[in-house]
């Protein structure tokens, strides 16, 4: 009798943290949207949208509108099955890590114990739709964009996880709460700031955001993986981008900037400081967008195995050294 | 099975049909709304920057480098697995034993690395003409 109360409960904050985490994640593509080209165009000082709205703050909606009306092409050669699953397989991975996101001490969709391994394991699955997307189009780009995201994404894998683990030494535990409750003091990026550096270069390539955006690399690969996608089958790919770069950044929060940590937090204002964070390393990453050229692939390729890995485990060394010094 | 846990499941399992469904809505209104479209024979042609497309993109090779680096990547990401739990219960092993085991590890782990530096996966050779 207990149990089945306890469900009835569960179900209703269940399908209402899943519409929130939808809308989370379909606004943040419009805002993000929406800032990327404002902000890339203060940098090259254009002005970017200015037609629909003030300062063209309508545009994004506009052109969702526009995107879902348009033609749904399905390339003649393709592998038709593989080629309509890719977009779905996309996007329903980007959903799965804010159930466990803490936007706030009592604002979090489900503290699982694991909350960190789950959100490392369900972001990996992002590279598979990208190779799937990549080798069902049967266009050269696209192969050529899924081969590079691939064997760039599993690369820096490697240095995430021996950051975090640096981290989790410390704290002992997977739960995302328990992280940000033990940050009550002092910020990890102050204790960590190697393990900070690390995840934050490696948190960029992970996302394939420029300087490490090879898998797209325009001028020589047109769009990458999905070049051979049109209306919101590509619309899919861009949420799940920002969506991404949501993710990481919000892990970010978390384990090196204290979460949702900041005065006045108390049991729910501390969303206001989480997303403040959030979108602050955001735009740092839009920043860097602008910034930075491009690399060129076997140097993206060697930071990670000649750099970013050796120096994470030599700070994962001192980090358990000094953790049993103390 | 634990009632948290079951409930954990059923979140999980929740969230990844409910983002399904989601990401395929889209796709149904647009199949709704859609102004009527004109197909052309070259509609559904494979994109080639505005040239005829020429053979299949598994006539194409890229380079062997790709694969050793998915070989270096399984052999040494799947021993990283191993130091999840580590991290959890480090605090309850002794000072001595459990740094000098740790050290031992990734001692035995950074070989995959530097093996493979040594044999040259991480230097790209220039293609020869």
């Amino acid at each position: 009798m207990d149990t089945m109360q306890m469900t009835l409960y569960d179900v209703l904050r269940m399908v209402i943290a899943f519409l929130l985490v939808i809308t989370i994640v379909f606004i943040n593509a419009l805002v993000m949207g929406y800032l990327e080209r404002k902000v890339a165009a203060k940098i090259q000082r254009r002005w970017g949208p200015m037609e629909v709205g003030l300062q063209g703050w309508l545009q994004m909606v506009l052109d969702g509108v526009k995107i879902i009306a348009k033609q749904l092409i399905v390339p003649r050669d393709a592998d038709r099955v593989v080629f309509r699953v890719a977009p779905l397989l996309s996007f329903t991975p980007v959903v799965l890590p804010f159930l466990v996101l803490p936007f706030a001490k009592n604002l979090v969709g489900r503290d699982i114990n694991l909350g960190l391994i789950f959100i490392i394991a369900v972001s990996s699955i992002n590279v598979l739709s990208i190779f799937v997307a990549g080798w069902a189009s049967n266009n050269k780009y696209s192969l050529f964009g899924a081969v590079r995201s691939v064997s760039q994404n599993i690369a820096y894998e490697i240095p995430i996880l021996l950051s975090l683990l640096s981290v989790v030494l410390i704290t002992h535990t997977y739960s995302m709460q328990g992280i940000v409750a033990a940050q009550g003091t002092v910020w990890f990026c102050l204790v960590q700031p190697v393990a900070c550096l690390i995840y934050l270069v490696s948190a960029t390539a992970e996302t394939n955001r420029a300087p490490f955006d090879l898998p797209e690399a325009e001028s020589e690969l047109t769009a990458g993986y999905h070049t051979e996608y049109s209306g919101f089958g590509f619309s899919l790919f861009m949420i799940a981008e920002y969506a991404n770069m949501f993710i990481v950044c919000a892990v970010a929060t978390v384990l090196f900037f204290g979460g949702w940590h900041g005065p006045f937090s108390g049991e729910y204002l501390g969303v206001l400081w989480f997303l403040l964070k959030v979108f602050l390393l955001m735009l740092t990453m839009i920043w860097v967008r602008w910034t930075y050229p491009r690399v060129r692939f076997d140097q993206l390729m060697n930071l990670a195995w000649k750099y970013l890995i050796p120096f994470s485990l030599v700070n994962l060394l001192l980090t358990a050294l000094i953790v049993k010094c103390i | 099975m634990s009632s948290v846990l079951a409930i954990d499941y059923m979140y999980v399992m929740f969230f990844i049909f409910g983002g399904l469904l989601t990401a395929f809505l889209p796709f149904v209104i647009a199949w709704l709304i859609r102004p009527k479209t004109v197909v052309t024979n070259r509609s559904h042609q494979t994109y080639e920057c505005g040239i005829e497309p020429f053979n299949q993109m598994w006539d194409y090779r890229f380079g062997i480098s790709y694969y050793l680096y998915a070989l270096i990547f399984l052999a040494f990401d799947v021993d990283v697995l191993y130091l999840f739990p580590v991290v959890t219960v480090f605090d309850r092993v002794s000072a001595v034993r459990g740094v000098s085991e740790f050290f031992i590890f990734i001692g035995i782990l950074s070989l995959a690395v530097i093996y493979a530096w040594t044999k040259g996966v991480f230097t790209w050779e220039k293609k020869k003409a």
